[in-house]
């Protein structure tokens, strides 16, 4: 249909665009790299669309595959038998026809420069493209054989972008917590999460975790105040309802400052502050330094008014704000917290802490929040125990998975409290397989008889006849044998 | 109308649920908000499966990366491009738009290489709920806290090997 009709509704295209009585119509011509508009009559051919095509994005006729609705348009087609209309969209692709050699369409702008760089020609290429394909559809069906396990792993790559399987989960971790400090909302967001609350609500598994921190483990070992109270499960969980609730921790920690500020007008008082700061505080404040970016005042919060004291003089002066810049609060001040103060100043048996006990309340959240891709990736990681060996060496993993593996009814509470899962027993039960495997893998099996089987004998041993009592106290205390000594002397008379 | 002398491929779309069925149980709790699946899918075509990762656009027999058997298989019809021109189109993908660098887990991913490549060889898009999992994700707080961390996440399903338009 050449029929140029002299009253050619305009649009730029010159002298070969069609025609006829048609109207014009814009259609979209893509290719991979851009996309490109192109008015034409309706009623053209391929033939008219390729010429103009070729003009715009200067490659030549021949080269052109026109794909539309998964159909090639073919030169002898019109653009109307395809069902071509206005503000649809046309797929091209420019052959390279370099089948000897290269350079040759070299188009400028477009698409097709397929092999040029890599030196094979279009032709080829494809074939080799087949011939590999096809190669590797005998290995591929193999388990991925890649030598380095953990990117080898598809997803699982993306844990070691995660950092799960090295040290790095470390610095995630303190990523993260420097993240939510600075940024208050997300923490009480975090905090009303069902799945945190729930497991701030059990002491164990907050202990564990603590306790897994080798800062704090350094801590416990020069301090074995600390250790005592973390042991204390009351405390724990006093201290738990407190970091569950922020506001009162506020409240609490206000009040310990003040008392402890008061502390300062007995006689001897500021020297018993003294020397609680140095004793315990700044070992803890270093700890907690490294791993916080000093900002040591975010932390679990204290229990009770215990131990301190009445005052001779009441203080009036306003408390140094602890959220501020680190340099303006001086924790010597006595507007920090401390360690125990049980032994330096009362003697009371609910030492009092407001010291962060260098776990940050909202990075206990954080072991769980890695989870979302984290247990995505679960049931894959337990098909591959070599790749389970390599995320458990990470160093909190270990102790959440223990802590998890040996409470499974704190994973079966967490689903089943959550409002919309409601009591699902699938699911319950899907939480608790998924844990027996890990419990599997840590070698720990579940009832505390026979996890502390070795303690109990231990007691046994030493004239704690009554097994029923010994079991209650390592329940009570972790398995921390020294501890459970005490408990149970001190709940025998005598 | 003449389609009878041209031979046409059919292509499918392998979806796989990259959670394994975890979203569905934990997204209420962890979200607040019911998502069936991480979805990650593939094209299959000429008897190939081709996919967009982190490391670019890989190729491997279909079923055969590290996630298995898809969950889903949606028949998208048939095509008449024939291989050859699908792998230079490949090609040219490779090297501008989707590179491996240029892998986003909520804007550029799997998905969109998927929709992208349906919508050439047989004029159809994806089903919907795939491509909307990245919105959903994000308009939770949930997703908007995790988003820096899941940003840099890149999923590479292995088992495949790279289509690359040139090495970079």
């Amino acid at each position: 249909m050449e029929d140029n009709g002299g009253e050619d509704p305009v649009n730029n295209n010159n002298d070969t665009t069609v025609s006829s009585e048609g109207s014009i119509i814009k259609v979209t011509v893509k290719t991979p790299k851009d996309k490109e508009e192109i008015a034409i009559s309706e009623d053209a051919s391929v033939t008219q669309f390729k010429e103009e095509i070729s003009r715009r994005f200067k490659a030549k006729q021949d080269q052109l595959v026109l794909i539309f609705a998964g159909k090639i348009l073919k030169d002898g087609d019109s653009l109307n038998q395809h069902g071509i209309k206005d503000g649809l969209t046309v797929h091209l692709v420019i052959k390279t026809a370099h089948k000897a050699g290269d350079g040759a369409s070299s188009s400028t702008s477009c698409t097709s420069q397929v092999g040029s760089s890599s030196g094979s020609s279009s032709g080829p290429s494809s074939a080799a493209h087949s011939s590999t394909v096809g190669s590797t559809g005998g290995p591929a069906s193999a388990p991925p054989q890649t030598p380095n396990i953990l990117t080898g792993f598809g997803d699982l790559s993306s844990l070691s972008s995660m950092g799960m399987g090295s040290a790095n989960f470390m610095e995630l971790q303190q990523q993260m917590q420097s993240q939510l400090m600075s940024n208050p909302e997300m923490l009480s967001q975090i905090m009303e999460n069902p799945l945190v609350q729930n497991m701030m609500s059990n002491p164990d598994l907050m202990r564990q975790m603590i306790v897994a921190n080798p800062q704090m483990q350094q801590l416990m070992e020069r301090n074995p105040e600390i250790s005592h109270m973390l042991n204390n499960p009351e405390l724990m969980r006093q201290t738990m309802e407190l970091a569950r609730n922020p506001a009162m921790m506020q409240e609490m920690m206000r009040n310990q400052d003040r008392a402890l500020s008061n502390l300062e007008s007995i006689p001897g008082g500021y020297n018993a502050l003294r020397r609680m700061y140095t004793d315990i505080q700044e070992p803890m404040f270093s700890a907690a330094r490294d791993q916080f970016g000093n900002n040591p005042f975010s932390a679990l919060g204290g229990n009770s008014d215990g131990g301190v004291q009445p005052s001779r003089t009441e203080n009036r002066e306003p408390l140094p704000n602890p959220w501020g810049p680190p340099s303006s609060t001086n924790p010597s001040e006595g507007g920090g917290g401390t360690g125990t103060t049980g032994s330096s100043t009362t003697g009371s048996t609910n030492p009092s802490v407001s010291n962060p006990l260098g776990v940050n309340s909202a990075s206990l959240g954080n072991g769980m929040f890695s989870s979302p891709g984290m247990q995505s990736l679960m049931q894959q990681i337990s098909e591959n125990p070599q790749l389970m060996q390599n995320m458990l060496s990470a160093p909190y993993m270990r102790s959440m998975m223990q802590s998890l593996a040996q409470n499974p009814d704190m994973a079966s509470q967490n689903p089943a409290s959550s409002p919309s899962a409601g009591t699902n027993p699938a699911q319950q039960l899907m939480m608790q397989q998924m844990l027996q495997m890990f419990a599997g893998g840590n070698a720990s099996s579940q009832t505390p008889e026979v996890q502390f089987q070795q303690q109990l004998e231990q007691l046994g041993a030493m004239g704690f006849i009554n097994r029923e009592a010994n079991l209650q106290a390592l329940i009570a205390t972790g398995g921390d044998v020294n501890a459970a000594i005490e408990r149970l002397l001190g709940s025998q008379p005598s | 109308m003449d389609k009878n002398d041209t031979t046409t491929y059919s292509v499918q779309l392998y979806i796989y649920d990259l959670s394994r069925g975890m979203a569905r149980n934990l997204s209420p709790i962890m979200l607040g908000k019911q998502l069936d699946g991480i979805w990650h899918s593939a094209i299959v075509v000429y008897g190939d499966e081709f996919y967009f990762g982190g490391v670019g656009i890989s190729s491997c027999s279909p079923g055969g990366t590290m996630l298995g058997s898809p969950d889903t298989v949606v028949e998208l019809g048939n095509t008449e491009v024939t291989e050859e021109i699908f792998m230079d189109y490949l090609s040219s993908l490779g090297e501008n738009t989707y590179r491996g660098d240029k892998y986003r887990l909520f804007e550029h991913n799997c998905n969109t290489f998927t929709n992208e490549v349906a919508q050439f060889l047989t004029g159809r898009k994806i089903p919907s709920y795939i491509t909307d999992l990245p919105s959903e994700v994000l308009s939770t707080p949930f997703g908007q806290i995790l988003r820096p961390i899941l940003d840099s996440i890149h999923i590479a399903p292995p088992g495949g090997n790279i289509i690359n338009g040139r090495h970079s």
